[in-house]
């Protein structure tokens, strides 16, 4: 497995997962905007790192209950499963504190 | 990859059961650089799981497989050892075939060479595909791959007669590379092509002889 073979792989595969990572965050920001405790702008903490790092494991499972056979053509690519998951929960949360650091500076 | 120096694939061990359904139990598979491999049985009998087991991509217990005697597992982490073709469909929907080739190392053209009508459509998208050219496809990008093993579940599931016949010829050039590990209910098909025949029944997994026909009909395999 090459570089530039895993992170197109990485890629194909975080479009398939991509769904579910935005639905998760756009919930974790509406509870922080709306919930029965608002904390608007949302503030980067580890909590809230923790809380992201902790919708992953239901991704998955929704994942795997409903692509169960997603995972042959990166096996034949030489990519394990964890390979996959930890690229798209490196990638996945760099964009969401990203996109917390932005919402911060901008409404701040 | 060398072509004078020979390779074996070996699988065994495996102990597998759904209940009190025995799946895998006594197993000992063996498959040479320059074979074709038969792997027949009836549905449900475990043939797809055997083959998911030696590839690596199903864990049970105990499983040994080997290349020349070196333990390989999960085999399809080493890189030029061997490919697999499930069952279900294997390529992203949203690639084209061309980016399928690409990733998988395959030279599309030459794989295509034989299919100038699947040929012509290149940049099409696989979701685009009828689902025979689709499953076609995905059996040429594999067997012109270069690895030393090649493991195909229903290669000709779906493939138009005429498409099947030459997909026949290019396993048995395609033998000249690598071992070829397949399984199929279309016997006509699949015994001409075939170096080595394994039935899995019970568990078990028994070499037929040379001439694996008379042992199909004995065991109603074969009608006829």
């Amino acid at each position: 497995m090459t570089i530039p073979t895993y992170l197109r792989a990485l890629g194909l595969f975080y479009r398939t997962v991509a769904p579910f990572t935005v639905v998760f965050s756009l919930l974790i920001f509406a509870a922080a905007a709306v919930g029965p405790f608002p904390t608007w702008p949302l503030p980067l903490t580890a909590g809230l790192l923790l809380t992201k790092l902790g919708t992953f494991l239901v991704i998955w499972y929704l994942s795997a209950q409903l692509r169960p056979h997603q995972y042959w053509f990166y096996l034949n690519l030489h990519i394990a499963p964890w390979q996959l998951w930890a690229g798209v929960l490196v990638a996945d949360t760099l964009l969401f504190s990203a996109a917390v650091g932005l919402l911060h500076a901008v409404l701040q | 990859m060398s072509k004078s120096f020979s390779y074996v694939l070996e699988a065994d061990g495996m102990q597998l059961a759904f209940g009190e359904r025995r799946i895998l139990s006594d197993v000992y598979l063996r498959v040479e650089t320059g074979q074709v491999v038969g792997l027949l049985g009836r549905n449900g009998c475990g043939k797809s799981t055997l083959l998911q087991t030696v590839f690596g991509g199903r864990h049970v217990a105990d499983a040994s497989v080997r290349v020349n005697g070196q333990r390989v597992v999960p085999a399809y982490r080493k890189p030029g050892l061997l490919n697999y073709l499930p069952q279900v469909p294997l390529l992203p929907e949203h690639l084209t075939l061309m980016e399928a080739a690409r990733m998988l190392g395959v030279d599309a053209e030459q794989a295509l060479a034989n299919f100038p009508d699947i040929r012509a459509q290149v940049s099409r998208r696989i979701g685009e595909l009828s689902g025979g050219t689709t499953r076609l496809v995905q059996v040429l990008l594999l067997l012109h791959a270069k690895t030393r093993f090649s493991l195909f579940d229903e290669p000709f599931s779906g493939v138009m007669p005429l498409h099947v016949e030459t997909l026949g010829e290019m396993f048995q050039q395609a033998k000249a590379q690598k071992g070829i590990l397949l399984t199929d209910h279309r016997y006509t098909e699949v015994l001409p092509l075939c170096d080595v025949v394994y039935l899995l029944h019970g568990g078990r997994l028994e070499q037929l002889p040379a001439d694996p026909v008379l042992a199909l009909r004995d065991r109603g395999y074969l009608a006829s």
